[in-house]
C-alpha cells in the first residue's frame, strides 16, 4: 500500500518575473528583480513602498474560453490561468477522459483578501450597509479552488489548504497523498495570493518589510517584500504518466510537517529541524543523500539565521558547502503561492541542473553559514533537493523532490 | 481492515449555541432546547433578520485561566475550549515524549474574518502606522489552529482546512488521510466558525438569509419552506486516531469513521444541482470507503439549511442512493437548533450523531425532520455546499 510514485508532469506560473514556466525559468536564472514600486494602493503613508506585483499581465483573456471564467477575483485568475498553462504543459486536455478523478488542493495565506479590502473601504467610508454582494461572493478562499475546478469541469477532491506562507507546500504534498491513497488520479496542486493592502500594512508594522530589495542570508538584511502570483503543478502517478508517454519534470519522494508550538511569528529552530526530519524520514531519505535546499528564506533577520541553524543541526558540517538559494529575493514573498512557486523553481533546477541564484547578495553573515548560490546561477548534478516552507503560527512543510530516473 | 487503517473518534470538545460541553449540548439537543436567540453580539437594526445561534455569554475564563487571552480573538477562544474539552474527554496526557505525534486539523474558512477586517479597517482610519500589531497573526486563516498548538504544546501536523459549508467535514477526511499514511499518532479535528458582522454581511446580502419577520424563530428557524438559513457559530473538535492507538491506551471510543467520499459538482453554478450529481457520488465513495451498503445505514445527518434548493437537491440523492428506503431513514438536522456555523456545521453534526441511543427521538419543527434523533448503529453526516463542494462521512457508533 501507499507505494507509489508521485510526478510532476505539467507546470503554471504567474509571477512578478515572468508568466508560463519558461519566462519565469530564464528570468530565475538572469537574476531577475521583479519588486518594484506598489501600484495597487497609495503606499505614500507607509513607511515602504516596495512590493512583488504582477505588472502588465491580465489573465482574462488567457481564460476567457473557459466556462464561469468571468468576474473572478485577483487571485482565482491568477489560479486559473496557471492552472490552464499546467494543463497544456501537461498535455492532459486531450488525454483525460470524464473517469478521471481530477483533484485540486490549493494553497492561500489572505484568500482573495482584494475583495475583503474592497469591503472594508466601502464599511469605512461609506458604512457596511454599502458593502457590495459580490466581494463578499468572491473572497472567500473556497471560491478560489471551487474556480478552476468549475472552470475545467474537475470532479476530483477539491481542497483549500490556508495554511499561510507553507500553504503551497501543504498543498502539494496533501495532492502527493491523495494519489498515492488512490483518491485522486490526478491533482493539480499549488498555490495562489492577491498582493494585499493588509499583508503590506501588517509586516510593515511589525518592521519586517524592506524599504528596497530583499536581501535573504546578507548580513544587511532589512527584511522581507510582500508580493503575490500563482505556482501550479500538475501531479499524476508515475505509472499513469508513464503510461501516456507524459513529460516527467520530476518526483515527489514524499513531505513532512512539523508544528513549532512555541510563538506567532517568532520561528523555532527546533521547529524547522524538525519539519526538514520528518520530510526525509516520509521521504526514506536520509540528509546525505540531499544537495540541494531551496529555502523559505524571507530575507528577515529572525527567519533566515533560525533556518540556517536548523540546516546545521541536520545537516552537520554539510552545512557548509550546502546550496542553500532563496527565490525570495527575486520575487519577494508571494505568501500563499510562495512555497508553490519556489517549488517549482526547485523542479525545474533538478530537471535541468542549474541552481537559482540569491540576488542581492553583498556581506556574509556568521550567523547564515551557509553557500546561498549568491548572484549568479551555477551548474550542479545531485539527484535531492528540498524545498523548505515555515509559515506564521509555526505551521512548517517541506518537499523533498527529485530528479526523474526512469 | 488493519487496526492501523481504522479511525476513531475518542474526545469531544463542543462550545455550541445551545450548550458548552458535550453534556449540555447533547442534554439540549435531546431535549430539542434551541440556540436561536436575537443577535448580540453586534446591531442587525439596519437589516431584516436579527436572530442566530450565538454562544451566549461566552467566557473563556472558566477553561483557560486569565492568561494569554487579552489579544486573541473569538475564533480563537472558541476553538481553544473546545479543543480542551476534547483533550480532557480523550484522556490524552500530553507529554514531551508525544507532543510531536499530537497535532490539529481544523475547518476554517476565513479565520476570524472580523480580526483581517478590523485590521485592514483600522488601518483605513487611523493610518498605517498605528494598527496594532499585536492583532497582526490574528489575521491569517490558519491562526485558530496554530494558538490551540501552542496553547498545548502541539507539535504535530498542524492544518486548516477551508472548504466553506463542507470545512469541518473535510477536515476529518484530511485528518483520516494523515493517520491512516501514520503523519500522526493523535488529531484534534473538527472546526469552528464566530458570528460576526462580516459573515452576517455576507450571508445577508448574497440572498442566503431568512428576512423577515418570524412567527417562531426557534420552530421555525428557516421560515419554511426555504425562505434562508440562519447563521450559527461556535467550536466542536474531537480526538482522532487510530483503532490501533485508542485500543492500547485504553480509550473510551464513541465511534468508527468507517468512509469518507468527497467530490466537487462542477453544476453547482452558486446554486444547488437539483439532479445532485456530486452529493451522489460523495456518497457513493463513502460506502466504496467503508465497504458499506446502503441498506447499513440507519440514520442521515442533514446538511439542510434552509437555503433555497439545498434540502430539495439533498432529499434527491438520498431517493436516488435509498429508494424506498429513504423515507424510513431517521434524518436529523442539527442547523435547526444552532443554526448554520459554516466551517463549523459538519463537526456539530457529527458531535449530535454521537448522542448515540441514549435518546429519545423527539420533534422540534413543524416539519417531518427531528431535530435530534435515536441514533442506532451506522450513521451518513452529509455535507454540501452551493460552489459545489459535497462530503460525505460514515460514523459507526463504537
Amino acid at each position: 500500500m501507499h507505494q507509489q510514485r508521485v510526478v510532476v508532469t505539467g507546470i503554471g506560473v504567474v509571477s512578478s518575473i515572468g508568466i508560463g514556466w519558461q519566462a519565469y525559468w530564464d528570468a530565475l536564472l538572469a537574476g531577475t528583480l521583479g519588486t518594484t514600486p506598489v501600484n495597487y494602493f497609495d503606499t505614500s503613508e507607509f513607511p515602504t513602498h516596495i512590493g512583488g506585483e504582477v505588472h502588465n499581465y491580465q489573465p482574462t483573456e488567457f481564460i476567457s474560453e473557459l466556462p464561469h471564467s468571468q468576474n473572478l477575483a485577483r487571485g482565482a485568475q491568477f489560479a486559473v490561468a496557471a492552472t490552464k498553462m499546467a494543463m497544456e504543459d501537461a498535455d492532459l486536455d486531450r488525454s483525460l477522459s470524464l473517469d478521471n478523478k481530477v483533484g485540486v488542493c490549493l494553497g492561500t495565506t489572505m484568500a482573495d483578501v482584494q475583495e475583503l479590502e474592497t469591503i472594508n473601504s466601502d464599511w469605512v467610508f461609506k458604512g457596511p450597509k454599502h458593502t457590495s454582494a459580490a466581494q463578499y461572493k468572491r473572497y472567500p478562499s473556497f471560491s478560489m479552488s471551487a474556480s478552476i475546478a468549475k472552470c475545467f469541469g474537475f470532479k476530483g477532491p477539491n481542497t483549500m489548504i490556508p495554511t499561510a506562507c507553507a500553504a503551497g507546500n501543504y498543498a502539494i504534498g496533501y495532492a502527493h497523498d491523495l494519489l498515492k491513497l488512490n483518491k485522486a488520479d490526478v491533482v493539480i496542486a499549488g498555490g495562489a495570493e492577491p498582493f494585499s493592502r493588509t499583508v503590506f500594512e501588517g509586516f510593515n508594522r511589525i518592521f519586517a518589510v524592506s524599504p528596497d530589495k530583499c536581501r535573504p542570508f546578507d548580513k544587511n538584511r532589512k527584511g522581507m517584500i510582500p508580493g503575490e502570483g500563482a505556482g501550479i503543478v500538475v501531479l499524476e502517478r508515475y505509472e499513469d504518466a508513464q503510461a501516456r508517454g507524459a513529460t516527467v519534470y520530476a518526483e515527489v519522494l514524499g513531505y513532512g510537517t512539523s508544528c513549532d508550538a512555541t510563538h506567532m511569528t517568532i520561528p523555532s529552530v527546533n521547529g524547522v529541524a524538525n519539519v526538514m526530519r520528518n520530510a526525509l524520514k516520509q521521504a526514506g531519505l536520509n540528509p546525505e543523500d540531499v544537495g540541494y535546499i531551496n529555502a523559505h528564506g524571507t530575507g528577515t533577520a529572525a527567519n533566515d539565521k533560525t533556518e540556517c541553524a536548523a540546516i546545521r543541526k541536520i545537516f552537520g558540517e554539510r552545512a557548509d558547502s550546502m546550496p542553500v538559494s532563496s527565490v525570495k529575493s527575486m520575487l519577494g514573498h508571494a505568501m500563499g503561492a510562495a512555497s508553490a512557486l519556489e517549488a517549482i523553481a526547485c523542479i525545474l533546477s533538478l530537471k535541468f541542473g542549474q541552481l537559482v541564484p540569491t540576488i542581492n547578495y553583498e556581506n556574509m553573515d556568521t550567523e547564515c553559514d551557509i553557500d546561498c548560490v549568491p548572484n549568479k546561477s551555477r551548474k550542479f548534478d545531485s539527484k535531492v533537493a528540498i524545498k523548505n516552507a515555515f509559515a506564521f503560527g509555526g505551521n512548517n512543510a517541506s518537499l523533498v523532490l527529485a530528479e526523474m530516473n526512469s | 481492515m488493519d487496526d492501523n487503517q481504522r479511525i476513531v473518534i475518542t474526545g469531544v470538545g463542543v462550545v455550541a449555541p445551545n450548550g458548552i460541553g458535550k453534556e449540555a449540548f447533547w442534554e439540549n439537543c435531546a431535549k430539542g432546547v434551541s440556540g436561536i436567540k436575537p443577535i448580540t453580539l453586534f446591531d442587525t437594526s439596519d437589516y431584516r433578520c436579527h436572530y442566530a445561534g450565538e454562544v451566549s455569554d461566552f467566557d473563556p475564563v472558566p477553561y483557560l485561566g486569565k492568561k494569554g487571552l487579552r489579544n486573541l480573538d473569538r475564533t480563537t477562544l472558541l476553538s481553544l475550549v473546545a479543543a480542551k474539552l476534547a483533550i480532557e474527554d480523550s484522556g490524552i496526557a500530553i507529554t514531551d515524549e508525544n507532543r510531536d505525534e499530537i497535532g490539529v486539523v481544523l475547518g476554517s474558512t476565513m479565520g476570524s474574518v472580523k480580526s483581517i477586517s478590523d485590521f485592514d479597517m483600522e488601518g483605513l482610519r487611523e493610518g498605517p502606522r498605528y494598527v496594532n500589531p499585536a492583532k497582526f497573526p490574528n489575521t491569517v486563516i490558519n491562526s485558530p489552529a496554530s494558538q490551540v498548538a501552542i496553547r498545548f504544546g502541539l507539535q504535530g501536523l498542524n492544518s486548516t482546512i477551508s472548504t466553506g459549508f463542507n470545512a469541518s467535514h473535510d477536515a476529518v477526511g484530511y485528518a483520516m488521510n494523515m493517520l491512516k499514511l501514520g503523519r500522526a499518532q493523535t488529531l484534534l479535528v473538527g472546526g469552528v466558525e464566530e458570528l460576526c458582522l462580516q459573515t452576517f454581511l455576507g450571508f445577508y446580502k448574497l440572498g442566503l438569509m431568512a428576512r423577515g419577520t418570524f412567527t417562531d424563530p426557534v420552530k421555525d428557524p428557516f421560515m419554511a419552506p426555504h425562505k434562508g438559513t440562519v447563521l450559527g457559530e461556535g467550536a466542536a473538535l474531537f480526538a482522532l486516531e487510530t483503532y490501533e492507538g485508542a485500543k492500547q491506551r485504553g480509550a473510551h471510543i464513541y465511534a468508527e469513521i468507517l468512509g469518507y467520499g468527497q467530490q466537487f459538482d462542477p453544476e453547482c453554478d452558486d446554486r444547488y444541482n437539483p439532479q445532485a450529481t456530486g452529493l451522489m457520488g460523495a456518497i457513493e465513495e463513502a460506502f466504496a470507503d467503508a465497504n458499506l451498503k446502503p441498506e447499513d445505514i440507519d440514520s442521515v445527518s442533514l446538511s439542510a439549511n434552509g437555503v433555497k434548493g439545498c434540502a430539495e437537491s439533498e432529499e434527491y440523492a438520498l431517493e436516488q442512493v435509498f429508494g424506498y428506503r429513504a423515507k424510513e431513514l431517521t434524518r436529523t438536522n442539527i442547523r435547526k437548533l444552532i443554526g448554520e456555523s459554516f466551517s463549523a456545521g459538519g463537526a456539530f453534526q457529527m458531535a449530535q450523531s454521537l448522542v448515540a441511543s441514549k435518546t429519545e427521538p423527539i420533534t422540534t419543527a413543524a416539519t417531518s425532520v427531528q431535530a435530534s434523533a435515536n441514533f442506532t448503529a451506522n450513521s451518513l453526516v452529509l455535507g454540501s455546499g452551493p460552489l459545489g463542494h459535497m462530503t460525505a462521512i460514515i460514523l459507526k457508533q463504537g
